[in-house]
């Protein structure tokens, strides 16, 4: 019976012998998540903000930004821009008078950030500077956002993330600004670096697979 | 291609230095053991329904009367499948773009039974019947992310076989059989649902 022994371990050894598939396939291609609150008609939105730079998630104890004249910067907003406005929205530069704001970050360091927790979803560890700082105009000091949706992802480093902020809705009693619409992609880098063509690849996807995002005001 | 020899490769040399040297011994009279590689191709499902030779099959019995046998079987197999992009509507409002790999990774283990219509010849052909238990993980990975769902289930297969002795008085040969497999397993993963796994496929291996 000795002989059998190393046979019954080889047979549970291989019990666990999953063949992984092959990952380069996947390697070049995006994933692009949305998500949004269905009880928002985004018919009713005719004007929108949008800051000129681009907040960078990092470990930093202060806020970054990929500047107003950084390419990376041109690029991604132009993008969002021209979707918003083949969909009947209009820019304005105070977002005091916005019905909508637009809130673009990048993820260059998940150290800080904990996107969803179970317990509660709606609450987003280490955004203590992000809302309410002064990314947007000094009138929004102190508001944070509220989801009404959970976001079911980790956001992994190098990540773009796009979020409707419904500035119309605003609840200046409990100090919550709605986000009404995450756009998530992942798959952007190319050696490290931010592959501009394929963010804006996924910025098009984003709004391609969110028909909703179509403004009715004349 | 490489993975699969090294892993025949060590099931073929594990299971002869398990062989005796010498004689006609069986390592235990009246019973046999199989190490198979197995080739396997998921039916009625497209979720992973790509055949493969990702897998391999061990088992062994006894022979409580000269032509019916009982004994164990343990066995694995993944099967693997390319999706290309698309967009996934995980929820009312939640919708995915990406590409996927999908992977059912299938482990059923349990009792094993077989009649052999010949006994103690060179060509020993049966039927035979395994059931048992099944462990599945439905699993479909993204660049980013990977999506997977464990289940257990109840397993049958129904086989039929042969063994080869090229020289029976050693008892150490080739094994063959085809069989179908059905398990209970109910998976759930991103928009996709297998109910009920359903497998044909055939095993090549040694007998001793």
């Amino acid at each position: 019976m000795k002989q059998v022994i190393p046979i019954l371990l080889l047979a549970m050894a291989f019990t666990a012998c999953q063949k992984e598939p092959d990952f380069n396939e996947l390697s070049s291609e995006l994933i692009v998540y949305t998500n949004y609150d269905k009880n928002v008609n985004f018919g009713k939105f005719a004007t929108y903000a949008i800051p000129d730079s681009i907040l960078v998630l990092d470990d930093k104890s202060k806020p970054t930004y990929f500047a107003a004249n950084d390419p990376r910067t041109t690029a991604i907003i132009g993008a969002i821009n021209s979707e918003m406005k083949t969909r009947g929205y209009t820019e304005v530069d105070n977002n005091l008078y916005a019905d909508m704001g637009i809130q673009v970050s990048y993820v260059k360091d998940t150290n800080t950030i904990i996107s969803y927790a179970s317990t509660n979803p709606y609450w987003w560890y280490g955004y203590d500077y992000y809302w309410p700082g002064s990314y947007w105009n000094p009138y929004w000091w102190g508001w944070t956002p509220s989801y009404a949706y959970p976001i079911s992802y980790t956001y992994t480093i190098g990540s773009l993330i796009i979020e409707f902020i419904a500035l119309e809705d605003a609840n200046a009693s409990t100090k919550k600004i709605p986000v009404i619409w995450t756009a998530y992609m992942a798959g952007i880098l190319s050696s490290n670096q931010l592959n501009i063509n394929r963010t804006v690849t996924g910025i098009y996807q984003a709004f391609e697979q969110s028909p909703y995002i179509q403004s009715s005001v004349q | 291609m490489k993975k699969i020899t090294k892993i025949l490769g060590a099931a073929l040399l594990m299971a002869m230095s398990a062989m005796p040297f010498a004689g006609n011994a069986q390592i235990i009279k009246g019973g046999y053991f199989n190490v198979d590689w197995q080739f396997n191709a998921p039916v009625g499902n497209e979720y992973a329904n790509v055949a493969s030779g990702w897998g391999m099959n061990f088992e062994g019995g006894y022979y409580i009367i000269p032509k019916m046998s009982l004994g164990l079987f343990v066995s694995y197999h993944t099967n693997n499948k390319y999706i290309g992009e698309q967009v996934l509507q995980l929820s009312d409002t939640e919708s995915l773009y990406t590409d996927q790999q999908h992977s059912i990774y299938q482990v059923p283990f349990g009792i094993t039974s077989r009649w052999r219509f010949i006994e103690d010849r060179m060509f020993e052909p049966y039927i035979g019947v395994k059931l048992g238990a099944m462990y599945t993980r439905m699993e479909s990975d993204t660049q980013v992310y990977t999506y997977y769902q464990d289940r257990w289930g109840f397993n049958v297969q129904p086989e039929i076989g042969f063994s080869l002795f090229p020289m029976p008085v050693n008892r150490i040969g080739f094994h063959m059989a085809i069989y179908y497999s059905y398990a209970t397993n109910k998976s759930h993963v991103l928009t996709y649902n297998i109910n009920g796994y359903n497998n044909i496929g055939f095993r090549l291996g040694i007998s001793f």
